[in-house]
């Protein structure tokens, strides 16, 4: 079967090289390059072009890569489970919700420093606070509708969302 | 004593080395390209007709393939030869010609010239008893160029580029920017086709 195949192949081969005999017209190529030359100088366009061939000549290392993929199968796999794991780990560290609850705690605990005086720690009614305790300053709070609230409003009435907090250690 | 005139000049385009010649165009020099349209013109004429089976059309792209060249030129950074970069943005050319005509072809075959009859492959294949010989070159050469129309693009420029033009299969792999064993199956595949389309003139009386 191969003899016979190979033999049909040569013979084809010999019929293939028929090909190598057509010719242009005599003298074709005597203006070929001229006409070249002056349709570039007429600033004609190498005609319409496609965006692969676009691709092709400005950014060929795409194509390549593009290649990569059609030669190499297994790579389409790993490209797209690494594609997964970065977008799964993005959305991870986005839903995390230690990050700017701690820095507002901290900052919370700061002022709490300032005022040093008060060490305890109890939820209380707001009439029941005085407003002067922590005029002004931003309190710490587990309600999220309060934890931003300010003491007192822009005329010193007092805000009646606020809740302040202290602290006794146990023992004290 | 040689004439100076005659002496190759490596400062003129006519002397130069392929690298110098790009550097040069690449800088405006249409001379320089001119040299460079000069070496690789027939080649790749031949490459586009084979793929077209039309010398008109084979004209138009070839013409399209130098002037794309030459405007993409500040982008040939010579990681390959200028010559494989060629034929690619010729080959890339007629395909995507080819694409947008479909499989409306019309031929248009240049002539054989007066050595086919004299070329030995030739002279073997018509001297056994085939019916070639009675069909004649001409014939078959209608024939050969139908068959190579039915491969697909890609198949047929994989065998016009090994078996017509005598490349590599290495060289053929950097221009279709695919690896040495798809050129290898696709060529394998095209003969098959081609030898199935062209039996009756293949197979021994």
């Amino acid at each position: 079967m191969n003899k016979s195949e190979n033999n049909n192949f040569e013979t084809l081969k010999q019929a293939l090289k028929l090909k190598r005999h057509e010719i242009p017209p005599p003298g074709y190529f005597n203006n070929f390059s001229s006409d070249v030359l002056d349709r570039i100088r007429a600033g004609e366009s190498g005609g319409r072009e496609s965006f692969a061939e676009r691709l092709q000549t400005q950014a060929p290392w795409l194509i390549d890569f593009i290649r990569l993929f059609e030669t190499k199968p297994g790579l389409i796999g790993a490209f797209a489970i690494s594609a997964c794991l970065v977008l799964v780990f993005g959305i991870v560290l986005a839903e995390r919700p230690d990050a700017a609850p701690q820095d507002f705690m901290a900052t919370a605990g700061g002022a709490a420093n300032n005022q040093a005086a008060t060490e305890t720690v109890a939820l209380t009614d707001p009439v029941l606070t005085p407003a002067g305790d922590s005029a002004g300053g931003i309190v710490a709070s587990t309600n999220p509708v309060v934890s931003l609230q300010p003491a007192t409003g822009l005329f010193g009435q007092q805000n009646p969302l606020f809740q302040s907090a202290s602290f006794a250690p146990v023992g004290h | 004593m040689s004439d100076p005139a005659m002496t190759p000049d490596s400062n003129q385009p006519e002397g130069m080395l392929e690298g110098d010649l790009v550097r040069h165009a690449r800088r405006g020099d249409l001379a320089a390209y001119d040299q460079l349209v000069k070496r690789y013109q027939e080649r790749i004429y031949a490459t586009i007709y084979h793929m077209t089976a039309n010398h008109e059309d084979a004209n138009d792209l070839a013409q399209d393939a130098f002037i794309k060249a030459y405007q993409a030129l500040k982008t040939f950074k010579g990681g390959s030869s200028f010559y494989t970069w060629l034929y690619r943005i010729a080959v890339n050319k007629t395909i995507n010609f080819l694409k947008q005509r479909k499989n409306k072809y019309h031929l248009s075959l240049n002539d054989l010239d007066f050595n086919a009859e004299n070329d030995p492959d030739l002279v073997a294949l018509v001297s056994h008893k085939t019916p070639v010989r009675d069909a004649g070159l001409s014939e078959l050469q209608k024939k050969l160029n139908e068959a190579l129309l039915k491969l697909s693009e890609p198949h047929r420029m994989v065998v016009i580029l090994h078996d017509v033009q005598g490349m590599s299969h290495e060289e053929i792999a950097e221009i279709a920017g695919c690896n040495v064993g798809t050129v290898r199956s696709r060529l394998f595949y095209a003969r098959q086709q081609l030898q199935g389309d062209l039996a009756e003139y293949m197979k021994p009386a």
